[in-house]
């Protein structure tokens, strides 16, 4: 994600007048989402495969919060500057608290904010894209239940003095055009229904490819070598592939897979703790069995 | 004579490993050290997670050596990061942060020391699972800042 940053950076710097006016922020209507009775359950279970707070955390200097809340403010430092995820609980003057529908859906779905800004790409739209509006109205309602925090958002330090205004609501819409691809999950009518679930929470809240897939020349997700590794996005090392996981011996079998996802360390899985898996895994141990296993069907088939 | 011979040369062959085996560990530095005893440590928690995941049977006594391997190599391990072996070659996984925060890593490995020889002292099947979260919480609790991952 950082190396994604660093790319649109310079292609913001690379902006024509053109692509000036063609990258300004295209939300959706409201009357584009269909009437929806939020299921709390199922907000809570997408709120944790999406790991919101493992990004959204308070900073950790800050003894006295609560880390339970997504208030954010935790540094995020990467080589195109540092990034502060912002506060998203439901206080209404900090948090997301007065937002409506359509405004966190085009947030989460379309990484534009309700004043218009886009959304730096470190917030993984790019995958959260492919999640039903049912599902992100779900994880609405179910952060609208969390205790409200008061918790100022910070601006982003960017590098090379780089205005931030600008980068927010223009170049990263260039880059947007030359990287994003808003579209819905299409199930593979080939596989059953536990595959295309787990496929699913892989591809839209769980975002491992924003990690796993290695990127093109626009920092785009290289969908030819899809979750195929890549190098690590804070800079060193590398993220391993999840492909032919089987066939190069790292799980048994899918009831394997899932286990190692439920318990990591515990049960001895030593490569679910590093880099950036242990929260991962951490929000995986807390989903309903079922989808476990359902992610473990889909990346155990993936050769 | 021949018998004597041959005591002889069985001591001087046995006096030539033993001066080798001294020379490759006077020779290895720091980095190949401190994963020697990550593999120790490895190799006894591949026997711990066995039991967890019942693929082997409660053993009291592998429990007892498995942790106290654990808890020997980890003091071991704690050792073997000095300021000048940040970068390999051979190549290291360990995260830069651990010299910057070398009090709360020492504090995680003596956590990690701990609860392995936690793990030592259970007798009982019935405190094993808990033993084995508390050990296996404590490795990931590290690993998650410490330790970048590899391919």
């Amino acid at each position: 994600m950082k190396r994604t940053i660093a790319a649109l950076i310079l292609l913001a710097g690379a902006a024509g007048t053109a692509g000036w006016i063609a990258a300004a922020p295209d939300p959706r209507p409201a009357d584009s989402l269909a009437a929806h009775q939020p299921d709390l359950d199922n907000g809570k279970r997408l709120y944790t495969a999406s790991g919101c707070l493992s990004c959204h955390l308070p900073p950790k200097e800050d003894t006295a919060a609560d880390r339970s809340l997504p208030s954010g403010g935790t540094a995020l430092h990467t080589p195109a500057g540092t990034f502060y995820p912002p506060n998203i609980t439901p206080d209404p003057e900090t948090g997301i608290g007065g937002w409506t529908d359509i405004q966190f859906v085009n947030a989460v779905k379309l990484g534009i904010s309700p004043d218009g800004q886009h959304f730096l790409p470190a917030f993984p739209y790019t995958s959260y894209t492919h999640m039903s509006d049912a599902d992100v109205l779900d994880i609405k309602a179910y952060i609208d239940t969390l205790a409200l925090v008061k918790a100022v958002n910070k601006t982003p330090d960017l590098p090379l003095g780089l205005p931030v205004e600008t980068v927010m609501r223009r170049g990263l819409g260039l880059w947007k055009m030359a990287a994003f691809e808003p579209a819905p999950f299409k199930p593979d009518a080939s596989k059953d229904e536990v595959w295309n679930k787990g496929a699913y929470l892989v591809t839209g809240p769980g975002h491992c490819a924003e990690c796993h897939t290695p990127r093109n020349m626009f920092m785009a997700m290289d969908q030819s070598r899809w979750l195929a590794g890549g190098p690590h996005p804070e800079g060193i090392g590398s993220v391993p592939s999840l492909r032919s996981l089987k066939a190069r011996g790292r799980y048994k079998d899918v009831n394997d897979l899932a286990t190692a996802l439920e318990f990591g360390e515990t049960l001895g899985y030593d490569k679910m703790s590093s880099g950036g898996m242990a929260a991962v895994q951490t929000n995986m141990s807390k989903l309903p069995p079922e989808d476990r296993t359902a992610i473990a069907t889909y990346l155990m088939s993936l050769d | 004579m021949n018998s004597r011979l041959a005591t002889v040369s069985r001591t001087l062959a046995l006096g030539l490993a033993a001066g080798s085996l001294f020379a490759a560990a006077a020779f290895a530095g720091p980095i190949e050290d401190r994963q020697e005893d990550m593999k120790k440590v490895g190799k006894a928690m591949g026997q711990l997670a066995a039991i967890a995941k019942k693929e082997a049977a409660f053993d009291a006594a592998v429990v007892k050596a498995a942790g106290d391997t654990i808890a020997e190599s980890v003091k071991e391990f704690k050792n073997d990061f000095p300021e000048d072996s940040k970068d390999g070659p051979p190549e290291t996984w360990a995260k830069a942060e651990i010299w910057s925060n070398m009090d709360d890593f020492n504090k995680k490995a003596d956590d990690a020391v701990a609860a392995a020889m936690a793990m030592a002292a259970v007798t009982e099947e019935a405190n094993f699972m808990p033993a084995m979260g508390a050990l296996g919480g404590s490795c990931k609790a590290c690993h998650e800042n410490y330790r970048r991952p590899k391919q």
